[in-house]
C-alpha cells in the first residue's frame, strides 16, 4: 500500500511540474500594456493587410511585430460555425486567461456580428479612443453597434456587392460589354431571366450555380430569419428558391453546387461558360484566383455593374474584446484602417479593396486615370461608391450564418435532383431545430 | 532455500506487482473515461445550451431530452432511429467484405504450405491506409470524386460517362465510398489481428489434420475457426463499436451534411450537430447515453450468440 501511495505521489508531482512550466508572467510595456496582442480571424485576408501596411516586421506565418508588441494570429475556418465556436469558448474564458492569452481584437462577419456586439464580450471603442467615424459608411457603424447604439468595433472595408460579368460573354449575349449598357439590360430580375434565356441559346450559362444569387435576395428581405423565436421564411428567400429551381430546370445555371465549390470556381477559367457572378470588392482577390490564373485565367475580361438589386455581402469588422490588455494598439489598428488616408489609399490601389473611408473612395472614384486592370481598367471604386449608398443593414439575427448555410446545403440537394423540394425544406427545418434549440419551427 | 526455512508459511507472491502495474491505467481510466461517462449521464437530465454568448441552464428537466429524441421531426421520422439505421448499414457494408478479405489474407499469410514470400512487405502495405488520418483520407476521396475531380475527368475523357457523375450526391455512391474507405482503412488491421490469432493455434493440429487427409475447408471450419473464436469475437466487437461510433469519414466526405437526404448521417454526426454552435450538452448527453446503451446491447448480443454457437 505504501508503495502504491508513493507511486501515486510521484505521478502527481510530475503532473504538477508539467503544469507549472507553461506559465510565465507577462512583462508590462512602458505604458503598462501587454506585449502580446492576440488577433482572432477566420481567414488571412486582414492579416495580410496588417502584415503589409501596419506591422514593422514579420516573424512567421502567425506572428508579427509592431514596436515591441508581438501580434499573434489565431485562425479557425468559418464553415459550420467552427470559428464562432472556438471564439465563443475563448471569450467565455477571457476572465481566467492569462493577460498574454486574452483575446484582444477579433474579426466578425455581418452574419453573426450582432451576437458579439450585443454581449459584454465586446467593449465601447469610443472609450479606448476610436471616436472619428465621420468618413466611414453609416451602415458599417450601425452593424457594429449594440441595441443601445454603443459602437463596439469598426470595419476596414465596405462591401456593396456588384454583378460581376465576363466581358467576352456579355459581348456575344448582349452585343456589348459596356457596364452602363449591360446594367440597362439587367436591372431587374425579369430582364435578368430574359437575358438568361438568350445566353442559353448561345451556349452560355447565366450563373455558374443558382446559389450565387442567394445573397442578392437574402439581403433584400423584409423580415428576419427568426421572428418571436420562430423560424420565418421571408418572401425574398421564397423568390430565390423559385429562381434557383427554374434556373436549374432551364439550364440557366450550370452546377447545383455551393458558392465556394471547386465546380463553381472552375467556371472562372477562360474555358468557363458562365456569364454572371455576384460579389463585393474583396471577391476579386479572394475568390477569383482562377480568373487571375496566368495560363488558364481570363484576367481583364471582367467588369461590374449594379445588377438587378442592390445588396451587400460579408464585410469584416474588428471588434475590441472586453478585458484586452492592449487597448492602445487595438484602437490604433482600428483608427489606422479607417482614418489613415495613406494606408487606406493603398488598400484601394494595391489590394482592389473598397475601403471604409468615403473621402479616399471619392478621390479614387473621381480619378479618371484610375482603373482596375482585372476589370479591363474599369473604375470599380466609382461603381461601388454609388452602390454603397443603397446598403441597408436590416433584418439581421445572430443565427443567420448557419441558417443561410443550412438552407443552401439542403436546397442544393433538391437542385441536384437528389430529393424533392418538400423534403429539402423539411431537412432544412430539421437541421435548424437540431442546431438551435431555442428556435421553434412550424 | 534458507529464506523458506526461516519463514515457512510465507510464499513469495508476485500478485501485488500485477495490481501495481495496472494501477496507472485504472487511475487514468477513472479520471478521463469513467468520471466523464457519469457526467454525461448526469448532464443528459438538464437543459443546458448557449444562445449566442448567453448560457441557458443548466435546468433540471428530467427525461425531457430523451422525450425530444424520440419525437417525430418535421420530416415525419424519428431522427435517432433513422441515423442508427444508417450507422449500422454503413458499418455492415464496410465490415462484411473487410472480414472476408482479412480472413483470407490471414489464412494465406499463415499457411505453411503456401509460405508466401515478402510477407513483411505485404503486411506493411495493407496496414498503410490505417496510418493516414481518416480526415485526410476522406478529404482525398472528396476531391477525387467531386464533379470536376480526376475520376470524373477520366470517365468523361475515356467516354465511359457522357457527363460528370455526381458521386457525392447519390446514395449508392456515397455509401459505397464510405464503406470502401472504412474497408481500406481497417482490413489491414483486422488481418494482422486474425493472423496473430491463427499463429497462436498449435501447428501440430494442422499437421495431424493434413496427415489424416482433411481438406482445407475442413481444416478451416473444424480447427481454425473454433480455435480462433476468442480473437474473432474480440475483433468483431471492437469493429462493431468502432462502426457505431463512425464519424470522421462520412462527416468529411459529405461536408457535414450527411448527403444525400441524410442517408449517410451517422449517430455521432447527429450528436455533433448538438455540440455545434449551441453547445447543447443536454441533448448531446442524451444521444451519448443512448449510444452507450445501444453499444452495450449489441456487444452482449454478439458475444452471447457467437459464444453459444461455438460451444
Amino acid at each position: 500500500m505504501k508503495k502504491l501511495l508513493s507511486i501515486l505521489l510521484a505521478v502527481l508531482m510530475v503532473f504538477a511540474l508539467v503544469g507549472c512550466s507553461g506559465k510565465t508572467e507577462p512583462e508590462p510595456t512602458e505604458e503598462g500594456e501587454g506585449k502580446v496582442l492576440n488577433l482572432w480571424t477566420w481567414n488571412v485576408e486582414f492579416w495580410g493587410f496588417l502584415e503589409k501596411y501596419y506591422a514593422d516586421e514579420t516573424i512567421d506565418e502567425y506572428t508579427l511585430k509592431k514596436g515591441d508588441v508581438t501580434i499573434k494570429r489565431t485562425t479557425y475556418p468559418s464553415d459550420g460555425g467552427a470559428y464562432q465556436d472556438a471564439l465563443d469558448a475563448a471569450l467565455l474564458n477571457q476572465e481566467n486567461a492569462p493577460a498574454d492569452e486574452k483575446v484582444d481584437l477579433f474579426l466578425a462577419e455581418a452574419d453573426y456580428i450582432i451576437k458579439y456586439t450585443n454581449s459584454d464580450a465586446t467593449m465601447d471603442v469610443k472609450s479606448i479612443g476610436v471616436t472619428d467615424f465621420s468618413n466611414t459608411y453609416k451602415y458599417t457603424v450601425e452593424a457594429a453597434s449594440d441595441a443601445n447604439g454603443v459602437v463596439k468595433g469598426v470595419s476596414f472595408q465596405c462591401c456593396p456587392s456588384a454583378l460581376i460579368y465576363r466581358r467576352s460573354i456579355a459581348k456575344e449575349v448582349l452585343g456589348t460589354d459596356d457596364p452602363a449598357e449591360v446594367q440597362a439590360a439587367l436591372d431587374s430580375w425579369e430582364k435578368f431571366d430574359e437575358v438568361a434565356a438568350v445566353a442559353k441559346e448561345k451556349g452560355y450559362n447565366m450563373l455558374a450555380t443558382p446559389l450565387d444569387s442567394y445573397r442578392v435576395f437574402s439581403n433584400n428581405t423584409t423580415s428576419a430569419w427568426v421572428v418571436d423565436g420562430k423560424l420565418n421564411i421571408d418572401s425574398a428567400i421564397q423568390a430565390w428558391m423559385d429562381q434557383a429551381e427554374t434556373y436549374m430546370a432551364e439550364g440557366y445555371a450550370k452546377y447545383p453546387a455551393g458558392i465556394w465549390s471547386e465546380e463553381k470556381n472552375s467556371e472562372m477559367f477562360k474555358t468557363g461558360t458562365s456569364m454572371c457572378f455576384f460579389g463585393p470588392a474583396w471577391y476579386f482577390n479572394f475568390c477569383m484566383g482562377n480568373a487571375m490564373d496566368e495560363e488558364k485565367g481570363c484576367y481583364g475580361d471582367w467588369a461590374i455593374c449594379k445588377g438587378p438589386q442592390a445588396h451587400f455581402w460579408g464585410g469584416t469588422w474588428m471588434l475590441a474584446a472586453t478585458g484586452t490588455d492592449n487597448p492602445t494598439m487595438v484602437a490604433d489598428i482600428m483608427n489606422s484602417f479607417i482614418n489613415d488616408a495613406d494606408l487606406v489609399s493603398k488598400l484601394v490601389s494595391e489590394e482592389s479593396q473598397f475601403s471604409n473611408n468615403q473621402a479616399v473612395n471619392a478621390k479614387f472614384a473621381a480619378d479618371e486615370s484610375y482603373g482596375n486592370a482585372f476589370l479591363g481598367n474599369q473604375n470599380d471604386t466609382a461603381v461601388f461608391a454609388e452602390l454603397a449608398k443603397d446598403i441597408k443593414f436590416q433584418n439581421i439575427t445572430p443565427y443567420d450564418q448557419l441558417i443561410n448555410e443550412s438552407l443552401q446545403n439542403a436546397y442544393s440537394e433538391f437542385l441536384s435532383g437528389t430529393v424533392d423540394k418538400e423534403t429539402a425544406i423539411k431537412n432544412f427545418k430539421d437541421k435548424v431545430v437540431a442546431t438551435y434549440p431555442n428556435i421553434t419551427v412550424e | 532455500m534458507e529464506k523458506k526455512k526461516t519463514n515457512p508459511n510465507r510464499s513469495i507472491s508476485y500478485a501485488k506487482w500485477g495490481y501495481i502495474f495496472i494501477t496507472p491505467f485504472f487511475i487514468i481510466y477513472a479520471i478521463f473515461t469513467f468520471y466523464p461517462q457519469l457526467l454525461t449521464i448526469y448532464n443528459s437530465f438538464f437543459e443546458n445550451y448557449r444562445d449566442g454568448l448567453t448560457v441557458i441552464g443548466p435546468n433540471w428537466v428530467g427525461l425531457d431530452n430523451y422525450k425530444a429524441l424520440f419525437t417525430l421531426n418535421n420530416s415525419g421520422y424519428i431522427p435517432i432511429f433513422k441515423f442508427l439505421g444508417n450507422t449500422i448499414w454503413l458499418w455492415v457494408i464496410g465490415a462484411v467484405p473487410q472480414f472476408v478479405i482479412a480472413m483470407m489474407l490471414a489464412l494465406f499469410f499463415t499457411s505453411t504450405r503456401l509460405n508466401i514470400r515478402g510477407q513483411q512487405f505485404f503486411k506493411t502495405v495493407i496496414y498503410m491506409p490505417n496510418i493516414i488520418m481518416a480526415s485526410a483520407f476522406s478529404m482525398l476521396f472528396f476531391t477525387l470524386f467531386s464533379m470536376v475531380g480526376p475520376v470524373n475527368q477520366l470517365l468523361v475523357a475515356s467516354g465511359v460517362a457522357a457527363e460528370p457523375i455526381n458521386f457525392l450526391g447519390l446514395q449508392v455512391s456515397v455509401q459505397s465510398l464510405i464503406a470502401l474507405m472504412n474497408f481500406l482503412m481497417w482490413f489491414g488491421n483486422t488481418t494482422i489481428l486474425l493472423m496473430a490469432g491463427i499463429q497462436g493455434i498449435d501447428e501440430s493440429l494442422f499437421e495431424s489434420a493434413r496427415l489424416d487427409g482433411s481438406t482445407s475447408t475442413q481444416v478451416f471450419f473444424n480447427i481454425t475457426m473454433p480455435l480462433l473464436m476468442p480473437i474473432f469475437i474480440y475483433v468483431f466487437i471492437t469493429s462493431m463499436i468502432g462502426g457505431v461510433q463512425m464519424f470522421d469519414v462520412p462527416q468529411i466526405l459529405t461536408n457535414r451534411s450527411g448527403t444525400p437526404n441524410n442517408t449517410s448521417t451517422t449517430l455521432v454526426m447527429y450528436l455533433n450537430t448538438f455540440l455545434g454552435i449551441s453547445k447543447n450538452y443536454g441533448m448531446a448527453g442524451a444521444v451519448s447515453v443512448l449510444l452507450f446503451i445501444i453499444t452495450a446491447i449489441l456487444s452482449t448480443f454478439v458475444f452471447k450468440t457467437i459464444n453459444t454457437n461455438s460451444k
